[in-house]
């Protein structure tokens, strides 16, 4: 059968379709980020496409399930099902895309010594024969030590299982990968040896195809977490699985199956086979880290907090069910306490904030902001509840980083500027947008420093007895209704910037750092990265500091990961960080709910003896 | 004529509300009268940030000047004048749960109406309300709690008070985080409110119906 080619719009990919491969193993193999949250068995209905011309494979009852007559008229299909019998043309919508979301990967690189705790080692074993039946694996052991000096003992059962076949296979030339005393992989001889590492966030995943032998990023991706579907903050995820037991395995398997996909890519991106990966770190806060591993998380939840495990765990991929080499260890890097998990411990081992002697404030703003101060060599954590309210929720026009969202917001002499990603049509208001707007409208004095929006403006007008600011006119959106920004939202902004800044206060009280000694501001994850400063400063979100003192980390805790795959030291300092870490909870904090009413105003000052002194 | 008390102390405007207090006093007016106009403002203080118009600092600013109203208004009052309370509740953040700004809010509400107010803090037992109710005899009991999982406190302490056969004698409402009919049917409580108003509203319902 001729090979057809197939061709994605809009994003304009075109190529040729191998080996009766799915519309969706395609798009992999060529880049195309479509979306699959069940791994291609067709009952997520996540990889819908449109064929606009070509011949296709007949409807599957999965799809058949997914779309109503008239839409498979059309042609719609689920990528995964459906296999070209020519030469096709499709569209891929936007909500199928992986890539819509705007999901920070990138980070600073750290330069590190590769110092992996796997290595592979080259094997030159001979044939067995009638005087010297010794077993393969007995002989393969003997080999390590001979050759390699290696005092090996154990050999993962996936090993076992294909070992005697495999070495045949490849005429007793191979690659035995070594972990500790363990052979935990064997790879042909051209194989390179890579590992995987994953920030595993409430929201978002992002992944690291990485070359274990110089430490090398292949490639890197980031998809949506799939259990937002059972909730969209960590409590929620929790209350559901304390409720339903069978959902906490249901929840670990989706974060599997997204891991599995986001790895399928990775490999496809960087011609790489997944049996290839024989090692992966996996980050997340402790509940994400709980979640995955399938640990109870009822007690994590409640007062006072508890983790089920603090210190780094190496689980076997198998037991797991990732899909890389069966044998390989996934790495969990330690949590600290409360919320504040292996992610933070990555993010601080990413900045090398550990030797610092001057006051340095990290933190990775999310729906849960973890925040940590590094002062006269002590490190002091706290975890905020920040709320939803910077990924769009609770917010009436809020929306998450995707295109068509206003992602920056300037009023000019009552003029509004602003920016949308992608440029599209606005559609709503994201994160950085909204904490934009909240400071050009303190700014313009539109809203006083309480918060509240006074009537000075031709911009403000009272909807269902509430005031609102309108960003988009109806009219400049063609009769859509007007994007604004209400009473309300201001008030889910104040709580979420207050319990950021009454967080950073609590650690400096707690540490006797007074504010304006912080010499460095380190901001992590998609969503600090992507904000501006100023704004965050201007309405005390942030502490009042030069602009100079901030620095803005990318996804810090991904590159942490990856530290901690390529280097063991790294893996020793996690330890050692996360050890270190004094964690304060705030809501037992001496003077918390004072200092969280004063970090609710909006403007620059700082908080002394629970009062407010203005900065100019 | 001076300005009404009602809405001068209803627009937070200290200076302007203390003044007019004083001319009433000092023009002989009764002093339950000044303190009724006081409860109504703090009634529209309490609508106002029930629409996100206040916040939080302007509850606690009102909570200021309410006091020194009452301050100025007291020592005018005859013994048998104090004010009235209209009832007795039980309150607090449930078992689990460490959230006090919510709590604090409806209890602050509840008290500016004219409620007795047990206030048992945060993270308490089942069997503390338990004795609460038995100690003061309080016809109504205020569940608090933010967290999700606060909800199987909740729904246990009202257990605890049905196995201590105190639940035919108190009307119990819930609140904080994302509550729901589902919610107070799981719980076993006999209503929710979704705002420190609504809380106010389902006590004075019970107090009048009590």
């Amino acid at each position: 059968m001729t090979a057809c080619t197939i061709d994605f719009e809009p994003v304009g990919r075109r190529g040729e379709c191998q080996n009766n491969e799915s519309l969706l193993a395609c798009a992999r193999r060529l880049g195309v980020g479509i979306s699959s949250v069940c791994g291609g068995k067709g009952t997520c209905h996540s990889c819908k496409v449109q064929v606009l011309s070509g011949t296709v494979s007949k409807p599957t009852p999965n799809e058949r399930e997914a779309f109503t007559s008239q839409e498979l008229k059309e042609g719609w299909r689920l990528a995964c099902q459906t296999y070209p019998l020519s030469d096709c043309k499709l569209t891929v919508p936007p909500e199928s895309m992986t890539t819509t979301q705007r999901i920070q990967v990138e980070g600073l690189e750290v330069k590190v010594h590769p110092e992996p705790p796997v290595r592979a080692y080259r094997i030159q074993m001979e044939a067995p024969s009638l005087s010297a039946p010794d077993a393969d694996a007995d002989r393969l052991l003997q080999v390590l030590n001979q050759q390699h000096q290696l005092n090996c003992g154990k050999i993962d059962i996936n090993v076992l299982r294909v070992l005697s076949t495999q070495i045949r296979s490849w005429n007793w030339e191979f690659q035995a990968v070594v972990r500790n005393d363990e052979v935990i992989a064997l790879l042909p001889q051209s194989s390179h040896q890579l590992g995987l590492a994953i920030d595993l966030g409430t929201t978002k995943i992002a992944g690291y195809l990485i070359n274990l032998s110089d430490g090398l990023t292949l490639a890197a991706k980031g998809v949506m977490n799939p259990q937002i579907s059972h909730g969209e903050d960590i409590i929620s995820r929790i209350t559901g699985v304390v409720h339903s037991p069978d959902d906490g395995m249901l929840l670990q398997k989706l974060a599997v199956e997204a891991i599995n996909g986001l790895c399928a890519d990775l490999c496809a991106e960087a011609n790489a086979g997944i049996e290839e990966i024989v090692e992966a770190v996996v980050v997340g806060n402790t509940a994400m880290h709980h979640l995955f591993l399938g640990l109870p998380v009822k007690q994590l939840a409640l007062s006072p907090f508890v983790p089920a495990v603090s210190r780094a765990v190496d689980v076997k991929a198998g037991d797991l069910g990732l899909h890389i080499s069966p044998g390989a260890y996934v790495h969990l890097l330690p949590n600290i306490a409360g919320f504040v998990g292996a992610d933070h411990v990555a993010m601080l081992l990413a900045t090398e904030v550990l030797p610092a002697k001057i006051p340095v404030v990290a933190l990775d703003i999310g729906t849960n902001t973890e925040v940590s101060l590094i002062h006269d060599g002590k490190i002091t954590s706290t975890s905020c509840a920040s709320g939803p309210a910077f990924e769009g929720g609770h917010i009436k026009y809020g929306m998450r980083a995707a295109t068509g969202a206003i992602e920056r917001l300037r009023i000019v002499d009552d003029i509004i500027q602003y920016q949308t990603i992608d440029g599209a049509p606005p559609i709503g208001i994201c994160g950085s947008g909204i904490l934009d707007a909240l400071s050009q409208l303190y700014l313009t004095k539109v809203i006083d420093e309480g918060g509240r929006i006074t009537d000075n403006h031709p911009r403000v007008r009272t909807y269902k007895g509430q005031r609102e600011f309108v960003l988009v006119g109806k009219e400049e959106r063609g009769g859509k209704p007007a994007i604004t920004i209400t009473q309300h939202d201001i008030r889910e902004l104040q709580l979420a910037k207050a319990a950021i800044r009454s967080g950073i206060q609590t650690l400096l009280e707690a540490s006797g750092c007074p504010e304006d000694k912080i010499k460095q501001v380190i901001i992590a994850g998609a969503f600090g990265t992507y904000i501006d400063v100023a704004s965050a400063v201007t309405i005390g979100m942030l502490p009042s500091l030069p602009l100079n003192r901030f620095q803005q980390a990318g996804n810090a805790a991904g590159m942490g990961a990856k530290l901690a795959l390529i280097s063991l030291t790294k893996r020793a300092e996690a330890q050692v960080v996360a050890s270190r870490v004094k964690y304060i909870e705030l809501a037992g904090a001496p003077g918390f709910d004072q200092t969280f009413i004063q970090a609710s105003y909006l403007g620059q000052y700082r908080i002394i003896d629970g009062k407010r002194e203005e900065i100019d | 004529m001076a300005k009404d008390l009602v809405s001068t102390l209803a627009d937070l405007k200290e200076q302007e509300a203390l003044k007019i207090v004083e001319g009433r006093l000092s023009a002989g007016e009764e002093p339950l009268k000044i303190l009724e106009d006081a409860r109504k403002a703090m009634e529209l203080v309490g609508k106002r940030f029930a629409s996100s118009e206040y916040f939080m600092p302007d509850l606690v600013y009102s909570g200021e000047i309410l006091k020194a109203v009452t301050d100025m208004v007291k020592p005018r009052m005859s013994k048998e004048a104090e004010i009235k309370r209209v009832g007795k509740v039980v309150f607090g953040t449930v078992a689990g749960d460490i959230h006090d700004i919510g709590k604090d809010i409806v209890v602050f509400m509840l008290d500016v109406n004219g409620f007795e107010v047990y206030d048992l803090g945060v993270d308490v037992p089942a069997q503390k309300f338990v004795e609460k109710i038995k100690e003061s005899g309080a016809p109504i009991v205020g569940l608090s709690g933010f967290l999700a999982l606060a909800f199987d406190s909740m729904k246990q302490t009202i257990e605890a008070i049905q196995a201590a056969g105190l639940r035919d004698n108190v009307k119990v409402m819930i609140g904080g985080g994302q509550i729901s009919e589902e919610i107070r049917k799981y719980t076993g409580a006999d209503a929710y409110g979704l705002d420190a108003m609504a809380g106010v509203s389902l006590a004075k319902k019970w107090a009048g119906a009590g």
